[in-house]
């Protein structure tokens, strides 16, 4: 193999920042500029606050053109590059380097074309997810992925992320929703990839970039599919003994040919936590399935009377139906606010995010259980049943010495049993800077080096948020090949073993 | 490697071009070593399927080998509860669905030809059929590849999970590479229920306007047909095919509101097909995107149908003898199909219809297309603005550039 790995480049000395800071002034606007060190503290890091780096600066374009003035500068200046979304991201996505210019597009959040017989628009990346289906929702269309930050996040995010959300079982990510995007790469150029007509000749780029965490370019449009809402959705809230009983109840719903639109389980704290957050009167049980059916009427009248009965024959202690719209949000509030609501049950928490084929979540819910019992710690569940994505929150007091190093470990163990298990370490929230050192757990040093091949393809120098997904610090060097004696070694002057 | 090689023969040309050797293996590991072994001498190759789409993009610049991965034909793990499965690239895909359907399972695409084509060969082409309308097309139902690097490593992306974003989407990378990238030895997928039933309705005579006035019809109604095609019958009339698929009682009330929608027309037609007129008429769909000897596809927006049908089709079918044509009308995907009279004419109304299409946004590529017709019409037409992204991915997983080279868009 040809490796292609060696150390980073060193962040560059601090004398250069002002004279690039000007720079960038003199492109963006000096208000869209952030030297100050308090207000850089803003961008420090993102939705996860344990990583922690102060930028270089940030610059706030308003336009492609000006992403691209900002990352020819950034180049010249041999800068590091770190784009920023709405900075939820829960894996450090958008964490900074020391030194780099964080490039934030949270200005660029205009809606720029609405075809909705064809079923697409194009918006700016800083658009906020659901800012997107509020602006066809009275039109009868949406936008299907819908992370659980969809008020927040924005649609650049998305894309860097490859963000689902409970329908995705149903509708897929993002990736299966994003038809086109223009980019700025690396070298400051300007690129489109896709758009509303499919099937663009050539490689899918676009695949590549979905879910590519920031490393192959920056976006700053893109061409979202949107789809016409379905003609009714059928919900309902059953509750179980345990997990084992909630768990046997997806696999049979599955099984039966129903493809749920969403199908999401809470054990018991997280059910406790959720009441506590929003005084729903759940009851106290060892489970609870949240279902949504969608599609046409009598499909969905059928396919919802189905899972119910299927959730009875499993062991389903009691089931309720929302009466109304009104009280079905009530019932999608409680399992949204179950992350958050676990805050009022425990000091601290960290949320893990991995999946397992969903034929084992009762077998794995077990052992995560055992795991956090045999670490001192509790640890509630709250996650997409449906295609086996857990979010195991694990609760610790950080005041209690070497609680909060237990529970990182915990978080840690489960991501090594998610892959044992045929799973993945990630299945939404992205690898990131958190998750990079458990990529190979997951891939071959020959995977790992076929996706820096990739990158590379795209940036070369790396200069796009370096220190994420890749385990080891990468550069680019020279392009690979099969190997290739140095006349040297021919000569017999040196050797290799 | 002799093993499992033997000397070229006629049938194993691409485009014209003879290679001197043909290997078969039967592992994933003799697949690398063929790969790897073939690397050091810097051979050029080819990967080769169930041949159905080797007429697909330009003649390799050059040919030493071909490696036919109709050996590599096994289901490495089928987990009927997880939905996925995991499956050797020789496989066709009519022997996979064989094999799914007694888990009333199924991989929910459906390109012509699936008793020849391969796994490996639907990934590499992109090929689909019309139930790409609901669920998408390969990108939207692989979830994890395997493949061999021009280098002989064996490298892996994705997983065996549906729902993953652990690193850089490589299946979706390797979707529609026509093999310039690697050789795909073994591929995963999401599957979908076999539906408990099926049904095709047939709206005939309809014009362009009314294709597309059917389809507002269609989301205003919040119906969710799995296909919908409108084959150009004459003139200005198209039969439109609508299915559905999915459980009896909705299959049952969406067959009955669309029949309802369509009667209320002033001149509204609409049969619902017996299983065999409608086996006929999506047979008589395969024939025509798999047979003739022009094949064009043109992809444009769902809308486009009456510019397609008042600006592209006419030049197209006159010059054709046989001519066919049909529109997936949810998707903006058009396919036109014949034997071109005359190569001077044909070759004339393919670029005038290439510009048309482009003045519409789309693109029209050529599946298939004689000797004669490929001499004056560049089969991929302008490449795209990312051509150069394009050749440096190229640049980066085959720097000898010695998988099919020059077969691909831009000369890659």
């Amino acid at each position: 193999m040809s490796g292609a790995v060696s150390p980073a480049a060193a962040p560059p000395p601090d004398a250069v920042l002002p004279d690039v800071a000007a720079l960038m002034a003199a492109v963006v606007g000096e208000r869209h500029c952030i030297t100050d060190p308090s207000e850089l503290r803003t961008y420090e890091c993102d939705g996860l606050m344990s990583f922690r780096v102060a930028p270089g600066l940030v610059v706030l374009p308003g336009s492609t053109e000006e992403v691209a003035e900002i990352v020819r500068i950034a180049r010249a200046a041999n800068l590091p590059i770190v784009p920023r979304g709405s900075g939820t991201g829960l894996s450090g996505g958008a964490l900074p380097v020391p030194g780099c210019v964080v490039i934030g597009l949270s200005r660029m959040k205009r809606i720029l074309e609405v075809d909705l017989e064809n079923g697409w628009m194009r918006v700016q990346p800083g658009v906020a997810n659901l800012d997107v289906s509020k602006a066809i929702g009275s039109a009868g269309y949406y936008y299907a992925p819908d992370p659980s930050s969809q008020s927040v996040c924005s649609i650049g995010g998305n894309i860097a992320e490859n963000s689902g959300g409970a329908h995705c079982l149903k509708y897929g990510f993002t990736s299966n929703h994003v038809l086109g995007a223009r980019l700025v790469l690396a070298d400051g150029s300007i690129v489109d990839l896709g758009g509303p007509a499919p099937d663009t000749p050539g490689y899918d780029l676009l695949g590549v970039l979905v879910g590519s965490e920031g490393m192959v370019g920056i976006v700053t449009e893109v061409v979202l599919r949107v789809l016409r809402k379905p003609q009714a959705t059928r919900t309902f809230f059953a509750t179980f003994p345990s997990t084992d009983e909630a768990g046997n109840a997806v696999s049979a719903i599955i099984a039966s040919g129903i493809v749920p639109a969403a199908i999401e389980m809470m054990d018991r704290l997280a059910i406790v936590a959720a009441k506590a957050a929003t005084g729903l009167d759940w009851p106290d049980v060892g489970a609870a399935l949240l279902m949504d059916a969608d599609g046409p009427e009598a499909e969905v009248e059928y396919t919802s009377n189905n899972a119910v009965e299927l959730a009875r024959a499993a062991g389903a202690l009691e089931i309720r139906r929302p009466k109304d719209e009104n009280e079905r949000q009530l019932m999608w509030k409680g399992r949204k606010s179950a992350f958050a609501a676990v805050g009022r049950i425990s000091p601290n928490y960290f949320v893990q995010d991995g999946v397992i084929p969903r034929s084992m979540i009762a077998r794995v819910l077990r052992e995560i259980d055992e795991l956090a019992r045999n670490a001192g710690l509790r640890v509630a569940n709250v996650f997409h049943a449906g295609d086996g994505n857990l979010h195991p929150l694990i609760l610790y007091d950080a005041k209690i010495p070497g609680q909060e190093a237990a529970a990182e470990d915990v978080g840690g163990k489960i991501l090594k049993m998610c892959v044992r298990y045929g799973g993945s370490i990630t299945g939404e929230h992205g690898v990131g800077a958190d998750k990079a050192v458990y990529m190979s757990d997951m891939f071959s040093e020959a995977d790992l080096e076929t996706m820096a091949l990739v990158r590379c393809a795209f940036d070369p120098e790396t200069r796009l948020n370096p220190g994420k997904v890749f385990p080891t610090p990468r550069l680019c060097g020279d392009r690979p090949g099969p190997y290739r004696p140095h006349p040297a070694e021919l000569s017999g002057e040196a050797w290799r073993e | 490697m002799t093993a499992f090689s033997r000397p070229a023969a006629e049938g194993d040309a691409i485009l014209g071009v003879l290679p001197g050797t043909v290997f078969e293996p039967s592992t994933v590991e003799e697949a690398v070593e063929v790969v790897g072994e073939s690397g050091r001498g810097g051979k050029a190759l080819a990967f080769v399927g169930g041949g159905t789409d080797l007429e697909l993009g330009a003649p390799p610049r050059r040919l030493d080998a071909v490696v036919r991965t109709s050996r590599l034909s096994r289901i490495v793990e089928h987990a009927p509860f997880d939905q996925i499965v995991v499956v050797e690239a020789g496989m066709t895909l009519e022997a996979l669905q064989a094999a799914l359907v007694s888990h009333r399972q199924r991989l929910a695409l459906d390109p012509p030809l699936p008793g020849r084509k391969t796994i490996g060969g639907i990934i590499a082409a992109n090929a689909y059929g019309p139930r790409r309308a609901r669920f998408g097309s390969v990108r939207d139902l692989i979830i994890g590849i395997s493949f061999v690097r021009a280098d002989g490593t064996l490298a892996r992306g994705g997983g065996k999970v549906v729902k993953n974003v652990a690193g850089f989407d490589l299946p979706k990378l390797m979707v529609g590479s026509l093999g310039t990238l690697g050789l795909i030895t073994t591929a995963t997928f999401r599957l979908h229920p076999l539906p408990e039933e099926e049904v095709t309705l047939r709206l005939p005579g309809r014009t362009a306007a009314g294709v597309r006035s059917l389809m507002r019809a269609v989301k205003e109604a919040q119906l969710e047909p799995t296909s919908v095609v409108a084959a150009w019958r004459q003139a200005d009339q198209f039969d439109v095919a609508v299915r559905f698929e999915g459980f009896h009682a909705g299959v049952a009330e969406q067959r009955e509101r669309l029949a309802g929608l369509v009667r209320k027309e002033p001149e509204g037609a609409c049969e619902v097909l017996d299983e065999e007129t409608a086996r006929a008429f999506w047979s008589r769909h395969d024939e025509l995107r798999a047979a003739p000897p022009l094949r064009a596809k043109l992809t444009a927006l769902p809308t486009h149908i009456e510019a397609i049908a008042r600006d592209v089709l006419p030049g197209m079918l006159a010059a054709l003898a046989d001519p066919g044509f049909l529109w997936y009308a949810s998707l903006g995907l058009g396919f036109l199909a014949g034997s071109p009279a005359n190569t001077d004419s044909a070759a004339a109304a393919i670029l005038a219809a290439r510009e048309r299409v482009a003045g519409l946004g789309g693109t029209l590529t050529l599946q298939a297309a004689p000797a004669a017709i490929r001499e004056r019409v560049d089969v991929w037409g302008p490449p795209p603005p990312s051509l150069p992204l394009i050749q440096s991915v190229k640049d980066r997983l085959d720097p000898q550039a010695r998988f099919s080279p020059g077969r691909f868009v831009g000369g890659i």
